[in-house]
């Protein structure tokens, strides 16, 4: 600032206020230059995160659609229930491989009916159009409702992941020509059939409900047992976290006594909410799965650890929204003859439950975006069965969104970057909608006092 | 444009330094000045008295333009400073600043050294070459400030680790660093002990030598004992403006008599 | 009797006690109760409380005691050669236990019949009823069914017990009960409890983590030298053992990514705050405050990805190759940078809450000093700030260092000590992830060693965080 070029103090003493002298001119405009580096910053903040999101937004949004080929298919009785009694168990014998050369079957027939010309592709390169999938739904269907049996439906099978992509633009004729799993003239069949009407690009349900899917069938890789892993650890970080961070924070606001003991306990939970959470991870690991037995990949060790990460946050803001409440209210409470305890429960703690509700939405929505610990208790592992209702469903093993969005990322099919990225699309859905609520509840029942 | 100013600035010496016609001052829908004309001579202590919101603060903060950082604050009329219109838009309400310093309420010293206070304002308008230079300023303000001979010691130490007056004296040292013409003071002893109310209103008396001051107080008995002329502010309004002596013994209006006797306020 | 319908029988005896307990208090009290020193429901809780705590309490003890004092007298039946041995073989033992029980409970096996069950065909039956055994010794048969026996034995003295507990403490809490008994500080005093109990979880979580690292990492230091731990520079882990562990490639690779974070965060973060809290309309303020807050909640399993399959690929193709820096989309540029986007909202809001400490006086002085906006920034608000900013910095760094899923995806896996940037490295938490979820055995260093870099990690991060939150604590202190 001190300029030796500056003028000296007479220049301002006896400059007209409307002629900014040389000095003002050059302040001014490093206040101009100040600014626009602040506009800069919050533009490439602003950018960022519209980067961010259009990346992810463009690369899943496939994932909610999937090419599919119909076809009419004749369960044949003497394949699905070759002893013909119709009982379950029986038919429950008859592998995927049976379905499989009956789809076959039925595609070929249905290929030749459209009259589609197919270039003397063989039987396998044409029923390969179809998902390896696509059985097993056949099969699953049949299972479901042995009425089909001996009856031609209308099968809406899932297409090959090559397929799809091509009808994507991931998949193209020249990457076709390198690929071993997929043929250019296979590709030109897709588009034939396409054009005939049998194969449609259609929403996929099965995206959301479907279980997770083998390395080599990206397109029947679904978030279904994901969704519910993280449901299920949500509801034990709800049920936990929640009474004991008000808890918590009742004795630590209203009822501690200020000496070094609750100060330590004060710096500690501060601290705890600064722990990295792979830190959580180990201790589940040590302490949950090692020491105390509890299995591995199960939501309920993943949701004891999203329990002791999220409890901090609960903690402080459940704080915040207690200290808020004029001491004036207590007073009065007191002032009746009730005692601190009915103070605080019956006149403190109703006016803060708004600040104490958004807090832990607020903490809970960190919880279901939290991957680290929960991969170091055993939820990468590759879970196909649903986990049973709780309170057993507890104790099965589950997947849990943010890690099933890990889990796609380390597979070598590019056709689970669509499949992560739409899995990340529904984690930020619900992550709005918490957020959404905790805005919405702090709108409502905020008080100022 | 220069012989304009100069026949304008001769008659400001004899007239006015600072004019005010018609002034009004809006926040958002609130009318809080109404038509205020006063004229603010050299070397001359005024003081503005008047009931708590009556817009004597307001009416100080518009004439160094401190009303600018409050959002929703219009201002219409004419305020000219040497016959300048501060509100033209050519004005760079920086420069203006320069000349008219301003002092708070409460001492608000940076968390600086008390060198480093005082030496601010000089480095941000680039008033001085080299150190010396600067150390002379301090020195100059310092003492002029009445606070040289407790502070020159510990010019490197903290200006907040002061006393309350130590520290409004700082803050008056700081504003007269840069030489302005014009010093606004906006209660500058009410957050004061009587025996740092008593050092400021010396300090005050003797800055009248090379400034005009513009005081604004709530205390009539410090208004008398400072200030050469008297504006009394009531309900937005100015209602008398003249001698101090005039006004504190012989007011012309029944609200400043009322105000004087103690019925209002 | 199954533990879940004791502590349901428990229950329901302090719910009838809730409900006997406030009867009687109203029936001592003539039915009136303004004589009773509490209110009615408060002998209530007296009664339900006294019911159900002291025998809950003692069940919990029970079950946690049980096990121990059981496997203490089984121990001597099995013959094993080390420590480790022995906990295989009793293991084994309760698995083999807990399968007699529900192949009694399948087969309709008589007492006898188990008792004279024989270990050569055991084994499928046993995997039958859903026990994962591979094999049943004659020894581990014969611990076993004296397992099962204790068990057995036991159980029906804790049913007893408890059952006892809860009815005597019953009875003793309706006899107390008379109209000057203080019910209500009995059941408030038991509430406190309850808060301070809560209270400690946090202290528990914290001893808990203490207490699993630094016992874990002892194993590790005594199957593998602290010195090497410490000072060797190459981390090479083998699956057949002779791995090189050393922590410093990961710290390089750690630290490396952190700087690139904070130069990439700090001054954005900081220069977005101080814009949005000085300069910004109310109403630019209004959305872009909110928008960068977004970036604050997005999960770091959503940067990642975007480290992988969007910021990576393009510093590979527009930076890194054509510069001749290297060919790998993973790389510390990309997670820092990545890492930095992250970091921008958790800087600002640190730094916006700081600089709004500031009090609107110093902003006064020095605007009615003839400063400019930027000149009060830069002059007084932000070394007015100094401290505060320095401990969102610290935080800031500490959040970088323990970051996981970033590093794990946009990092790359390497160890290396290199300053190419655009090099594929690793970091401490990546590698935690890494041999803990591989296929090595629990108690080999390589896993082990996973440990000994968490309680790094955690030593480096609690120093950060412990010294940032004392640094702005005085901070707000100062202004307050």
């Amino acid at each position: 600032m001190t300029d030796a070029a500056a003028p000296a103090s007479p220049a301002i003493r006896d400059g007209s206020l409307f002629a900014p002298d040389a000095h003002t001119r050059r302040r001014n405009a490093a206040e101009r230059r100040f600014r626009a580096y602040g506009i800069t910053a919050v533009a490439l903040s602003i950018l960022a995160l519209i980067v961010l999101l259009v990346s992810v937004l463009g690369n899943g949004a496939g994932a909610f659609r999937q090419t599919f080929i119909q076809i009419p298919v004749t369960i044949d009785a003497k394949i699905v229930d070759p002893k013909g009694n119709r009982a379950l168990d029986e038919m429950k014998k008859v592998t995927t491989i049976g379905y499989g050369k009956q789809l076959e079957a039925s595609m070929l027939a249905a290929v030749a009916a459209a009259g589609v010309a197919t270039d003397g592709l063989s039987r396998k390169d044409i029923a390969g159009l179809l998902s390896k999938e696509a059985a097993a739904g056949l099969r699953g269907m049949v299972l479901e409702n042995p009425d089909l049996i001996g009856r031609t439906i209308t099968f809406r099978a899932l297409a090959n992941g090559r397929i799809d992509g091509y009808f994507k633009g991931r998949v193209s004729m020249d990457s076709a020509k390198l690929d071993s799993n997929i043929s250019p003239a296979q590709l030109v069949l897709a588009e034939r059939l396409r054009d005939a009407g049998l194969v449609t690009v259609a929403f996929n349900p099965q995206f959301l409900l479907g279980a997770d899917a083998s390395e080599v069938r990206p397109e029947a890789a679904g978030l279904g047992v994901a969704i519910l892993g993280s449901a299920y650890m949500m509801i034990i970080v709800l049920v936990l976290a929640l009474p004991l961070g008000v808890a918590a924070s009742i004795y630590l606001e209203e009822f501690a006594p200020k000496n070094r003991w609750t100060d330590l306990i004060e710096v500690n939970i501060a601290n705890l909410a600064a722990v990295p959470s792979i830190v959580y991870g180990i201790l589940g690991l040590a302490i949950f799965i090692n020491t105390l037995g509890l299995p591995q990949s199960a939501p309920i060790v993943g949701g004891l650890i999203l329990t002791l990460m999220t409890l901090p946050t609960i903690i402080i803001a459940t704080r915040v929204s207690l200290a808020a409440v004029p001491p004036s209210i207590r007073d009065a409470a007191l002032g009746v003859g009730a005692s601190r305890m009915q103070a605080v429960f019956h006149h403190v703690l109703p006016l803060a439950l708004p600040g104490i509700l958004t807090g832990t939405i607020i903490g809970m929505a960190r919880a279901l975006g939290e991957t680290a610990p929960l991969l170091l208790i055993g939820m990468v592992a590759f879970v196909r069965e649903f986990p049973a209702a709780p309170p057993e469903g507890f104790f099965s093993p589950a997947s849990a969104l943010p890690v099933q969005v890990y889990n796609f990322t380390q597979r070598a099919d590019p056709a689970f970057v669509e499949r992560a990225s739409g899995a990340i699309i529904v984690l930020l859905v619900f992550l709005i909608c918490m957020n959404a609520a905790a805005i919405i509840l702090r709108r409502r029942f905020e008080r100022r006092w | 444009m220069d012989d304009i100013r100069f026949a304008e600035r001769d008659l400001c010496v004899t007239e006015a330094k600072i004019a005010a016609r018609d002034v009004q001052v809006h926040y958002g829908t609130n009318h809080a000045l109404k038509d205020v004309n006063v004229d603010i001579l050299e070397q001359t202590v005024t003081a503005f008295i008047g009931p708590s919101g009556c817009g004597k603060s307001t009416f100080l903060r518009c004439l160094n333009r401190m009303n600018d950082t409050i959002p929703g604050c219009r201002i219409e009329g004419r305020l000219t400073l040497d016959g300048q219109d501060i509100y033209d838009p050519r004005v760079d309400p920086v420069q203006l600043r320069a000349k008219v310093g301003m002092v708070f309420q409460k001492p608000n010293p940076f968390p600086k050294s008390i060198y480093d206070n005082v030496a601010y304002g000089p480095r941000i308008h680039g008033l001085t070459r080299n150190k010396a230079e600067l150390d002379e300023i301090v020195e100059k303000s310092l003492r002029r400030a009445a606070l040289w001979e407790e502070a020159k010691d510990r010019l490197a130490s903290p200006g907040t680790g002061l006393s309350g007056g130590q520290q409004q004296r700082l803050c008056i040292a700081r504003a007269i660093a840069t030489s302005p013409e014009v010093l606004l003071m906006d209660e500058p002893c009410s957050a004061l002990d009587p025996i740092a109310t008593a050092q400021i209103e010396e300090l005050i008396d003797e800055l009248r030598a090379q400034f005009s001051v513009v005081i604004v107080t709530h205390s009539m008995q410090q208004a008398a004992r400072v200030s050469q002329r008297t504006a009394f502010f009531h309900l937005g309004r100015l209602v008398e403006y003249g001698e101090t002596g005039q006004i504190f013994t012989n007011p012309h209006d029944p609200r400043t008599e009322s105000y004087i006797s103690g019925r209002i306020g | 009797m199954s533990i879940g319908i004791l502590v349901l029988a428990v229950l329901i005896l302090a719910a009838a006690g809730f409900v006997l307990g406030r009867q009687r208090a109203l029936a001592t009290a003539g039915g009136d109760p303004r004589r009773l020193h509490s209110l009615p429901g408060h002998y209530g809780q007296f009664t339900a409380i006294l019911a159900a705590v002291p025998a809950l309490v003692l069940l919990a003890i029970w079950l946690l005691a049980q096990p121990l004092a059981i496997e203490s007298r089984i121990a001597p039946m099995l013959t094993a050669d080390s420590p480790a041995d022995r906990s295989l073989a009793m293991a084994d033992v309760r698995r083999i236990s807990i399968g007699l029980d529900l192949l009694a409970v399948s087969d309709r096996l008589s007492e006898d019949a188990v008792a004279s069950l024989s270990s050569e065909t055991l084994a499928p039956r046993l995997r039958q009823v859903g026990t994962a055994v591979t094999q049943v010794t004659p020894e581990a048969l014969s611990a076993a069914k004296a397992h099962r026996t204790m068990r057995h034995t036991l159980q029906i003295w804790m049913t007893a017990a408890v059952g006892l507990t809860a009815a005597t403490c019953f009875v003793f809490a309706l006899l107390r009960i008379r109209p000057d008994f203080r019910a209500r500080n009995v059941s408030e005093r038991f509430v406190m409890w309850l808060l301070i109990a809560a209270s400690l979880v946090a202290v528990a979580t914290t001893a808990g983590i203490v207490l699993s690292l630094v016992s874990e990492t002892l194993h590790f230091f005594r199957i593998y030298p602290a010195r090497e731990f410490f000072l060797s520079l190459t981390w090479n882990p083998q699956f057949r053992g002779g791995s090189d562990l050393g922590i410093w490639p990961l710290l390089w690779g750690t630290v490396y990514i952190s700087i690139i974070a904070l130069i990439v965060a700090v001054p954005i973060g900081l220069l977005t705050a101080v814009y949005l809290s000085e300069y910004a309309s109310r109403r630019t303020r209004g959305w872009a405050k909110p928008a960068i807050e977004i970036l604050a909640g997005i999960p770091t399993i959503v940067y990642g990805l975007f480290a992988l399959i969007t910021v990576g690929p393009a510093l590979r193709d527009w930076f890194a190759q054509p510069l001749g820096l290297g060919a790998s989309s993973s790389s510390v540029m990309t997670a820092g940078l990545v890492m930095g986007i992250m970091l921008i909202p958790f800087v600002s809001s640190l730094s916006d809450d700081i600089i709004n400490a500031v009090p609107q006086s110093l902003r006064d002085g020095s605007y009615g000093l003839g400063a400019t906006q930027s000149e009060t920034v830069k002059l007084v608000i932000l070394p007015a700030a100094l401290p505060g900013i320095v401990g969102a910095v610290l935080l800031a760094a500490s959040r970088a260092i323990g970051e996981t899923m970033i590093v794990v995806l946009g990092a790359g896996a390497a160890a290396k000590l290199s300053l190419n940037p655009f090099e594929a490295m690793t970091t401490v938490t990546v590698k935690i992830v890494s041999q803990l979820t591989g296929d090595t055995e629990f108690a080999s260093p390589e896993t082990l060693v996973a440990f000994a870099l968490g309680l790094t990690l955690f030593v480096m991060t609690l120093v950060l965080n412990v010294l940032a939150l004392y640094i702005v604590r005085k901070y707000r202190e100062q202004y307050e």
